[in-house]
């Protein structure tokens, strides 16, 4: 069912399905209402059509047998919305409230008009060293991996949108907003800014790199600052399995 | 079909080719100012409508800046020769604008709407010895001029109407390697952090005085601004 969504936008992440599926579900349920809702509305309108000789009657909403089209739909459409709510708030959780306890890594996700700058971490594995590997627009990571990011920003409000993972999360300035994702594919896709920040907004794009192990290793010993190498002469060939192993 | 014939028809595709080619030339030759303007209006969100420049949006003065010096700028913006870095942070405003130029056409006309506007002469936000200054110009002189008018041979572009904060920043900035490093930028190198401007404005106070010289240069002709 979640193809309806994915066929249009990949879905790339571990939990991407499961937001296609709250959406999926609840077009499906409002969807249902709404065609429901003018069958009978519309049902009425021939049914109670103007007749020669009929008088119109004047409908005060006090009939029980006439309160009934609106009480039984209502409490109907409540009973929808306990679904809804617990489809939401279980997403919600995994999504927004839960980061992955063994993260691969961590990756700092800085805004600012119009453009995305990215601090990835070295062969060490850690930020804020000296072989942290910094890029503008275009981030790497490794798929299959658990990702934590540190969204920042520097000037306005910006909104940190990957679409193929269906993540969207806000860039306040001033704070730190941690949140996680996991890649389940291979190849290069877009990251886009969700939120009017300028007049640059339209063009404040973004790469988002996901690697197999190998290529990601590569990557990083073809980055890595010249002065990190200097400083840490073992880091100067970085051991795919050891970052496997992370 | 006579040879003859046959030469005749070659001979008028011959002519009908170069004379197309010759209006494409001309055409290109030619910028567009009205299109230059449009095109600005999008310019003129940071760098003003006369373009005086606006320091709350890291925007320098561009007015009556050379065409040529815009036009590889802007080129350099395109192509993420400048603009790419991650202290980068005014040049990283600048590059998505400058990809919202789609062709090389629109660069040259809006280039050379920026070129005919009257220079500004922005007002002075920075303190530094003038006098100090002048004596660390003689090697930027080099390049740029005496009068930091700029060379077009030499790619160095004039400095004279341009914010002191930006020149600050600028050469601060090619000092620490965050502009004029990238591979396949062979002027901006001439400005790295190895260069002779480099080694010569040693300390910010030298950065600082150098620019104070170079913000008198001005011709007093100019429309300062405030």
């Amino acid at each position: 069912m979640t193809d309806l969504i994915a066929n249009y936008v990949p879905s790339l992440s571990t939990y991407s399905a499961d937001i296609d599926g709250l959406i999926i579900l609840i077009a499906w349920l409002v969807g249902f209402w709404y065609v429901l809702c003018n069958i009978v509305f519309f049902y009425f309108i021939f049914r109670y059509r103007a007749k020669p000789g009929v008088p119109t009657s004047y409908v005060t909403g006090e009939e029980k047998e006439l309160k009934r089209w609106i009480t039984i739909p209502h409490l109907l459409v409540l009973v929808c919305d306990l679904f809804i709510i617990y489809g939401a708030v279980r997403v919600w959780v995994d999504v927004k409230q839960t980061l992955p306890e063994t993260p691969y890594a961590t990756v700092r996700v800085i805004s600012q008009q119009w453009a995305w700058s990215f601090v990835h971490p070295g062969a060490d594995g850690k930020l804020d060293t000296a072989d942290d590997i910094k890029t503008v627009d275009d981030l790497h990571i490794v798929k299959d991996k658990p990702y934590i990011y540190e969204l920042m920003a520097r000037d306005v409000l910006h909104d940190f949108s990957v679409p193929v993972f269906r993540l969207k999360q806000d860039a306040i300035p001033g704070r730190t907003i941690k949140g996680w994702f996991q890649a389940t594919a291979t190849g290069v896709y877009d990251i886009q800014c969700a939120e009017i920040c300028g007049i640059g907004h339209g063009v404040m794009a973004g790469r988002i790199h996901i690697s197999t192990e190998e290529q990601h290793a590569a990557w990083i010993a073809e980055n890595t600052p010249a002065a990190a190498l200097a400083d840490m002469p073992q880091a100067d060939t970085p051991n795919p399995k050891a970052l496997a192993a992370r | 079909m006579a040879l003859r014939t046959k030469l005749a028809a070659f001979l008028a595709a011959l002519v009908a080719n170069l004379s197309f080619a010759a209006i494409a030339v001309a055409e290109q030759g030619v910028p567009d100012l009205e299109n230059g303007a449009e095109l600005f209006q999008l310019c003129a969100q940071c760098h003003g409508e006369d373009g005086s420049g606006n320091k709350l949006f890291l925007a320098p003065a561009i007015a009556g800046l050379d065409d040529w010096y815009v036009e590889m700028q802007l080129n350099e913006f395109r192509t993420g020769l400048r603009g790419l870095h991650f202290d980068d942070i005014a040049g990283m405003r600048m590059r998505p604008m400058s990809i919202t130029l789609r062709t090389d056409a629109d660069i040259k006309d809006v280039t050379a709407y920026v070129a005919q506007l009257p220079k500004t002469i922005p007002a002075k936000t920075l303190d530094g010895n003038a006098d100090a200054g002048k004596a660390l110009y003689t090697l930027c002189g080099a390049c740029h001029g005496p009068t930091a008018q700029g060379i077009a041979a030499m790619k160095a572009p004039a400095l004279s109407n341009l914010n002191d904060w930006y020149l600050v920043e600028q050469l601060t900035k090619f000092k620490m390697g965050i502009r004029g490093t990238r591979p396949g930028d062979p002027y901006g190198v001439l400005m790295g952090p190895s260069s002779p401007m480099a080694v010569t404005l040693k300390t910010d106070q030298s950065v600082r005085d150098v620019v104070a010289y170079i913000v008198t240069l001005a011709p007093s002709s100019d429309q300062p601004t405030n």
